[in-house]
């Protein structure tokens, strides 16, 4: 086990140090200059040369990589080409959102697909099983946005009961506020994220019903409940936890459009927003904290498999997904 | 003074509500006298909502228009005040003395009045100020206009005598943009040391920022205790929070399309008030086909403004017909210079030697309403034998390749500051319009002694232009501001993004 | 997000089974072959109005004289846009744009994945090991990130989208035919013919493709769906095709604003949308049913 967490460790600093310098080049390599962003129209050559000067984009690549790694081995993110301000303490900030957001609509899909996927393999034959799974295949047809628009329209514009967007001035100083202001998002994002959920779900618990060792304990005698329970939830657990490791990331990741539709100050619409401003420093940080994210969720859930299931333990298990 | 302001203020609210023609329900004029001021209006939260974050704090470090917005006239004042409708006002000035030579300035600053770190304001503090605008590193918009200050001094702590190099009638007016910061602050990317009646609460990145009334404020009070600006990157999303009364007021919509929820709702107050951002045609004059006159007449009489005005804005917006709009003191009614008329467009084509059209790529900004009139622009002057290719670029191509590099047919473009024709008497400006009769006016304008020579030369100047089409002007932004019908005292036309918030009352 | 996700609800980790409707043979066989039926007539319906939309639409796209908003009703059956312009004819321009991002993505996303999982799929030992990491982490990054940086790097354009779209896909499709690749060469009958001396490319030829082709049409086909979904979102967020191209994306965003005045704008785009990607999952799903009757599994 050790030897595998020292892998897996080794593993994630490599992909994140890889993953980095890839963004590095590829933000570099693309064409316009960041300093046209700073100025406004009237701006003379002095006023342009200076703005490069200042971010340093009028210095060569290699000598702008070696400033951006020696920042990177002292945990500084860099400062802002636009705002002139440190990018780590605003992508602290706007964690604050994004987080809470994630794990709430996270936690929602899982509470709601469990049963529901379980209940739509295992009633198949009843008129409800084909229904949720319609409705599951249904869900993962739409789109997020959408969801988003028609939830507004109905809760906060028509019923005037939840607000459109926003996040309170002062975070989560009044949980019940914070709450309310992510009522809607989290209930968009549960709900597609569910959709698909169900089918994972489903497909593991047909996989686990049809298998031999769970006739095998039936016809032993074993009552269905049992088996279930001692065997069945175990094995059906295995690729649903991979799923949900990459559902997770994937929604922490991909929040930036739930955060536009919501007007949320998240790490999604600061992402968008410094991308249109060709802000290196901030999309970097921001990729580079997200991926160390989505890194660590895949280490989690990895880790979680193993325990889970002890056939995995010994190999690197990525090929057991 | 404060009474005429007032008064100004009323007319442009009836003024606003007579050019909005659906409007009818509200009684214009009633509205002041209608909302009484209760007692408790002075400990007010007033939410603003706006599309404009700033950048940073910093007006001279690139901190847009959002900081302008949300600090000129809130934070920080200038010696002299701009106010909503034009006029120049002392401020933190108490009086100035032109010398007889015109090149001399002496200000003589207000008294008692304090910084909010509780320091008092000095001569000392005007001249870093004013340094700041104009120093090397410097990204302040305004930084040229200061080119002709050639020294200041400081013989007292209530006196500045700024030299200039030459003649500068609108160097008053330029003062009014130069925010006075207290020489020793630091940190003014996130933080602030003005004089103004509000200070600096919190600021919280992507989302908020509030302001605080200032106790020590020396002159009158803001009129409520807190202003909150709520910052969005979507006009949707502003409407929706002033639907469900997450803010109060929203500082200039971007778009009709929403206003229909609020200009038939007692709750709200749509008001119409005067912009200065002009949408431009604008020809690079110094190539063929554009580099005569004659083409860019046709071009702009092919054009029909008014159609596309409507598409775009519904019956909100004006038609100008120069660069100049009414707010300005020079301004005058050119939208018959060029008139839209197809056979007149036709006539005149086939007058410059192009009697079967021509073809021209039109450099348009991927974001609205670019695209959107691109298109428009397009199918009219197809009707006249022109054919348009629309090349889509954002707004960082358009600032190399046509800001800098020059390398375009025509483009389209927003300008967004008033006074700002003067850029026609600049042959090296991106358009390329070089009339040295225009040149001089333009110069002498800005050396003349009285507003009232400046005024007449400046007319010259926009007749010049519109006879030459130096650009097709094809309509003024209209300033629509939404509030709630409680609160009173907003600015209406948010000149240069400006929005004084001190006035504001809520019932 | 979700529906962006590279490695969302299609079965690219679990090639042999998952997401499916996998009951007992002889009822599902019938409603198996209903599920194609209805797949194809949902997602042909919208290539029926994308064809069509070539030759023929009710108004010009550029026309803008019907006036703004104007309600449902002849001559403008489902009204108009804020511009003026006639909804219907934008919804089938929509239809036309949507398919064009999803196959544009999926051919794209295909050629490159297959090509770069058939290398990792022969690979060996480390070379596995690296492409293996790589193609985990590129799917570690959902699709619409990557667009934006395309977009960044390019401009905002249906090609832009398509290309974006298409590279996600194919770390998604490489990993997929890596691991089918792999499965193929682990079966005895290679060994077999590599000892009477086939050459790999006529082993690739001859055994992996034939062997691998159903799986990846089925996957491919989901993907497809996932892609429309995609293009959609960039729409949305403004970095789709630009303007005045009509996108249901862009439709969908454009109508939020008259959301309470002009509902049909804001819910129209969206229900096509939504028709088009459960027809193409559903023609999906029956392709796999088709493919592969017996439905072994592998755990």
């Amino acid at each position: 086990m050790t030897t595998y967490l020292l892998r897996r460790m080794a593993f994630l600093v490599v992909s994140l140090l890889l993953a980095s310098t890839v963004l590095f080049l590829l933000l570099r390599l693309l064409p316009g200059d960041p300093a046209n962003s700073l100025l406004s129209v009237g701006a003379s050559p002095e006023q342009i040369a200076a703005a490069r000067h200042r971010i340093g984009s009028d210095r060569p690549l290699p000598e702008q990589f070696v400033t951006w790694l020696g920042q990177m081995a002292t945990f500084d993110l860099g400062t802002s080409f636009i705002s002139t301000l440190p990018v780590g303490p605003e992508i602290a900030s706007r964690l604050v959102v994004t987080v809470p957001l994630t794990l709430l609509a996270f936690l929602l899909a899982v509470v709601v697909a469990v049963p529901v996927g379980f209940v739509a393999a295992h009633r198949s034959n009843r008129w409800y099983g084909p229904l949720l799974t319609g409705v599951s295949q249904l869900g993962i047809a739409v789109p997020v946005f959408w969801v988003g628009m028609l939830l507004i329209t109905a809760f906060a514009l028509y019923f005037q009961i939840l607000p459109a967007g926003g996040f309170p001035q002062d975070d989560w100083a009044n949980p019940a506020d914070a709450l309310t202001s992510l009522a809607l998002p989290v209930v968009t994002i549960a709900l597609v994220m569910s959709a698909s959920l169900i089918r994972y779900v489903r497909s593991a618990t047909v996989d686990v019903l049809d298998s031999d060792y769970l006739r095998t304990f039936r016809a032993l005698g074993s009552s269905f409940t049992r088996a279930m329970w001692s065997h069945g939830l175990r094995n059906a657990a295995v690729p649903v936890v991979s799923i949900l490791g990459i559902e997770l990331a994937t929604t922490f990741l991909g929040a930036v459009v739930v955060e536009s539709v919501f007007a949320l100050p998240g790490l999604g619409s600061m992402l968008a927003k410094a991308i249109a401003q060709h802000d290196y420093p901030v999309v970097q940080g921001v990729l580079f904290v997200s991926t160390f994210g989505v890194l660590v969720i895949g280490f989690v859930a990895d880790l979680v498999q193993r325990l889970i299931d002890p056939r995995l333990r010994g190999t690197l298990s990525r090929s057991a997904r | 003074m404060n009474r005429k302001t007032t008064s100004l203020f009323g007319a442009a609210i009836a003024l606003g509500l007579a050019l909005t023609a659906c409007g009818g329900t509200d009684d214009g004029t009633g509205t002041k006298s209608t909302s009484p001021a209760s007692a408790s209006s002075t400990d007010a939260t007033i939410g603003i909502g706006s599309l404009y974050e700033p950048q940073n704090l910093d007006n001279t470090a690139g901190g847009g228009q959002g900081v302008t917005e949300a600090f000129n006239g809130n934070v920080y004042e200038g010696l002299f005040r701009l106010t909503d409708d034009g006029k120049v006002e002392n401020l933190l000035a108490k009086d100035y003395k032109v010398g007889s030579d015109g090149l001399t300035y002496t200000f003589t600053l207000q008294d008692g009045v304090k910084f909010h770190s509780g320091e008092p304001l000095t001569s000392a503090d005007v001249k870093y100020s004013i340094e700041k605008v104009t120093a090397d590193g410097s990204q302040s918009a305004r930084k040229s206009s200061f080119a002709v200050i050639k020294k200041i001094e400081t013989p007292d702590d209530h006196t500045v005598t700024v030299t200039l190099s030459s003649k500068s009638i609108s160097f008053v007016y330029n003062l009014s943009y130069i925010w006075i910061i207290n020489d020793q602050a630091k940190d003014l990317a996130t933080s602030e040391d003005g004089t103004g009646p509000y200070k600096l609460g919190t600021w919280k990145r992507g989302d908020s920022l509030s302001l605080d009334r200032f106790p020590g404020y020396w002159g009158t009070a803001a009129a409520n205790k807190q202003v909150v600006f709520h910052y969005f990157t979507d006009a949707t999303a502003l409407n929706n929070a002033l639907l469900t009364n997450a803010v109060d007021v929203v500082t200039s919509e971007q778009s009709p399309d929403a206003l229909a929820q609020f200009s038939g709702n007692d709750a709200y107050k749509v008001t119409n008030g005067h912009s200065t951002t002009k949408l431009l045609l604008a020809f690079n004059d110094r190539k063929a086909p554009f580099d005569k006159p004659l083409v860019r007449k046709a071009v702009t009489s092919a054009i029909d403004n008014k159609k596309l005005l409507n598409s775009i804005w519904g019956e909100y917006g004006t038609l100008i017909g120069s660069m100049v709009p009414p707010t300005d003191p020079w301004y005058e009614d050119l939208t018959k210079v060029n008139p839209y008329d197809v056979n007149l467009a036709k006539k005149q084509l086939a007058d410059a030697g192009y009697p079967s059209g021509f073809s021209f790529t039109l450099d348009t900004p991927n974001y609205d309403p670019h695209p959107t009139a691109a298109t428009f622009i397009k199918s009219e002057l197809a009707k006249v034998g022109i054919t348009v290719k629309i090349n889509v670029i954002t707004a960082d191509e358009w600032y190399t390749k046509v800001y800098k590099n020059r390398d375009f047919a025509a483009t389209m473009q927003e300008h967004v500051n008033d006074r700002d024709v003067v850029w026609y008497g600049n042959p090296d400006f991106y358009w390329g319009y070089d009339n040295p009769q225009v040149t001089a006016w333009v110069k002498q304008a800005e050396e003349s002694d009285t507003a009232e020579a400046q005024t007449e030369l400046l007319k010259k100047v926009n007749q010049r232009i519109a006879a030459d089409a130096a650009s097709d002007w094809l309509y003024l932004y209209p300033q629509i501001v939404v509030a709630s019908s409680k609160l009173s005292g907003y600015p209406l036309n948010g000149l240069n993004s400006q929005f004084y918030a001190y006035g504001i009352k809520k019932a | 997000m979700t529906h962006a996700n590279p490695a969302g609800p299609s079965d690219t980790a679990d090639p042999g089974g998952a997401p499916h409707s996998g009951g007992a043979a002889p009822a599902g066989r019938r409603r198996r072959s209903a599920t194609l039926v209805t797949g194809c007539v949902l997602a042909g319906t919208i290539v029926a109005v994308a064809v069509i939309s070539l030759f023929w639409v009710p108004f010009s796209p550029e026309d803008t004289s019907g006036g703004r908003l104007a309600p449902p009703g002849p001559p403008h059956l489902l009204g108009t846009d804020k511009l003026g312009r006639d909804l219907l004819t934008q919804l089938m321009i929509g239809a036309r744009v949507a398919l064009t991002a999803g196959l544009g993505s999926v051919a794209l996303g295909g050629l490159l994945g297959v090509v770069a999982g058939l290398l990792a799929g022969f690979a060996t030992r480390w070379l596995d090991d690296t492409i293996s990491a790589l193609l985990d982490i590129l799917i570690a990054f959902p699709t619409l990130l990557l667009a934006m940086l395309v977009v960044a790097a390019r401009e905002a354009s249906l090609g832009s989208a398509i290309l974006a779209i298409g590279l996600a896909m194919s770390a998604i499709v490489a990993r997929l035919t890596r691991v089918l690749v792999k499965r193929v060469l682990a079966q005895d009958f290679i060994t077999a013919s590599r000892t009477s001396g086939t050459s790999w490319p006529r082993v690739v030829a001859e055994h992996v493709l034939p062997n691998i082709w159903p799986t990846l049409l089925v996957n491919l086909a989901l993907q497809l769906g996932l892609a429309v979904l995609a293009e959609a979102s960039l729409s949305y967020l403004g970095l789709g095709a630009p303007p005045p191209n009509a996108s249901w994306g862009r439709m969908l965003q454009e109508a939020q604003a008259t959301v309470l005045t002009a509902p049909l704008g804001a819910i129209a785009p969206g229900v096509l949308l939504v028709v088009l990607v459960v027809g193409v999952n559903l023609v999906a799903d029956g392709l796999r049913d088709v493919a592969d009757p017996t439905r072994r599994r592998t755990r």
